[in-house]
């Protein structure tokens, strides 16, 4: 069953790994018991975590400072490992099939780093496609929707270092949206964006969901996390609660 | 198939990435071209001091030194990338390798192509270049032989780096890089025979692989007499890198699990 239902179709199967279909409603993504202490802190920063998320789920996720936001996002993206607990994406657990994992996952890390100042939008889109293992074909038609999606085509030509703070977002965002993984992860995306940018990141994360993908946002309790989410939760005492 | 041509296409992303950058900086390629011609300048000169019986004529000492200059140079090349990837973690840039199907070991293994062919470049050019201001002779005939010993050598070189690159991965540093080269230089003979080490040093001249690929490199390059075997000196330069290499994948994967677990892999 195809993930995704337009030319992009094969994007985000993994290498050798066929995707298992969930019926409408069951989730996709499974986090259960999830924890993380960080040395030299009093408690854990995660504590048995519990997440569940189903196709087209787009859930916003907020908290204090130090919450453990980022932390979460760091798991579910595989750079960190839980100290307990486990992660599922689509059957795939987190730590074991860890390409095939990676493959259905999208990143986009706070801040305004991650870019090469002296590449140019265009180097970045072909660059990262690459490294996500899109083949020739899917490779060109990701990076032309990335492009479209979040308005690139002007400033393609152009070295990051050029940009503004706006336009870099735009150009990390369409970083994370760019192999139509199943779950995207955005740490603050609607950092510098004006209004026109947040309407281009409501419309990818749309677009997504209606593919069946998956979204997560966190921000700062207080601050728009640039969504619009159709669950928001509070991560406080390392659990996640209704906000 | 399929996956092996895709690897492949993320590896050459990586080497146009590093391409552009290095080209970004117009002016890069020729500073690095003028310093070298400064050392060179020096053994030049030096050179019309020395004699002794271990060479015929200065211009044989100095043609022996013009050598290890530009092999340097070579190896020099891949023991830049625990930099680059300290500049990775800086930047924010190793995240996205190590989120990406590709992978934060297989990127690191592709951040040797550029400075590896780079180096075989800068040795061709260095060459030539010594021969136009110097006047020295290369075994111009002989030069493409020593393109394929030059990246063995590197490579044995890359492994020595990846234990570094796992050193910068754990703990965000990795002093001595500098030390090691300036060691190498040392004992494997590349301003001065090895015979004139002290005896209770020259044993190391035997057992790590830039000894053999220096003598290799001066054999093809000007005609320097081999002490034994070519074969022997080519199986020993291969030996090590086959050796050495997976110790040094293996470093780098266990560093980036461990960085992992702890969660300091997106320190810096």
């Amino acid at each position: 069953m195809p993930l995704i239902d337009d030319d992009r179709s094969d994007l985000a199967l993994p290498v050798g790994v066929e995707p298992r279909a969930a019926p409408a409603g069951d989730p996709l993504l499974v986090v259960e018991g999830v924890s993380k202490h960080w040395p030299g802190r009093d408690a854990p920063t995660l504590d048995g975590l519990e997440l569940r998320m189903a196709p087209g789920d787009v859930v916003s996720v907020t908290g204090r400072n130090g919450a453990g936001k980022t932390t979460l996002l760091r798991i579910l993206g595989g750079l960190l490992s839980p100290d307990r607990g486990t992660v599922e994406l689509d059957g795939l657990r987190l730590g074991r099939a860890r390409r095939a994992y990676q493959r259905q996952i999208g990143l986009l890390t706070p801040g305004d780093r991650g870019l090469y100042a002296r590449l140019t939008v265009a180097r970045h889109l072909d660059l990262w496609a690459r490294l996500a293992l899109l083949d020739g074909g899917s490779r060109a038609a990701a990076i032309r929707a990335g492009a479209e999606q979040f308005d690139l085509g002007e400033i393609a030509g152009m070295r990051v270092d050029r940009l503004s703070m706006g336009q870099r977002q735009r150009v990390r965002l369409a970083l994370a949206f760019l192999h139509a993984p199943r779950l995207v992860l955005l740490d603050e995306p609607a950092t510098s964006l004006d209004s026109v940018a947040l309407d281009l990141l409501h419309g990818a994360i749309d677009d997504a969901a209606a593919r069946g993908g998956m979204c997560l946002a966190v921000g700062p309790e207080g601050v728009a996390t640039g969504l619009a989410a159709r669950r928001t939760l509070l991560l406080r005492d390392g659990r996640l609660e209704p906000a | 198939m399929r996956a092996f041509r895709l690897h492949l296409a993320a590896a050459a992303g990586l080497f146009r990435r590093d391409a552009t950058v290095y080209f970004s900086y117009r002016w890069r390629l020729v500073t690095q071209h003028v310093g070298v011609l400064f050392s060179l300048a020096i053994f030049f000169y030096i050179s019309d001091l020395v004699r002794v019986p271990a060479f015929a004529s200065p211009g044989s000492y100095f043609a022996y030194a013009a050598v290890g200059v530009i092999i340097l140079q070579v190896l020099q090349s891949t023991l830049d990338v625990p930099t680059t990837v300290r500049q990775e973690l800086v930047a924010g840039t190793f995240e996205r390798m190590a989120v990406s199907p590709f992978g934060p070991v297989a990127s690191i293994l592709s951040l040797f192509l550029f400075p590896l062919v780079s180096a075989v470049v800068t040795m061709l050019v260095t060459l030539a270049l010594t021969a136009l201001v110097f006047g020295l002779d290369p075994t111009w005939e002989r030069v493409p032989l020593a393109i394929p010993v030059a990246a063995v050598g590197a490579l044995a070189l890359g492994a020595v780096a990846l234990l570094f690159v796992a050193m910068v991965v754990r703990f965000k540093q990795a002093p001595g890089a500098a030390y090691v080269l300036a060691l190498i230089s040392l004992v494997a003979g590349f301003y001065f025979p090895t015979a004139l080490l002290p005896a209770w040093i020259r044993w190391s001249s035997d057992v790590q692989p830039f000894t053999p690929a220096v003598d290799l490199l001066r054999n093809l390059l000007v005609g320097q007499p081999l002490h034994g075997s070519a074969w022997a000196d080519v199986a020993k330069l291969v030996g090590f890198s086959a050796v050495l290499l997976p110790v040094g994948v293996a470093a780098v994967t266990i560093a980036i699990e461990r960085s992992r677990r702890l969660g300091t892999l997106t320190e810096y």
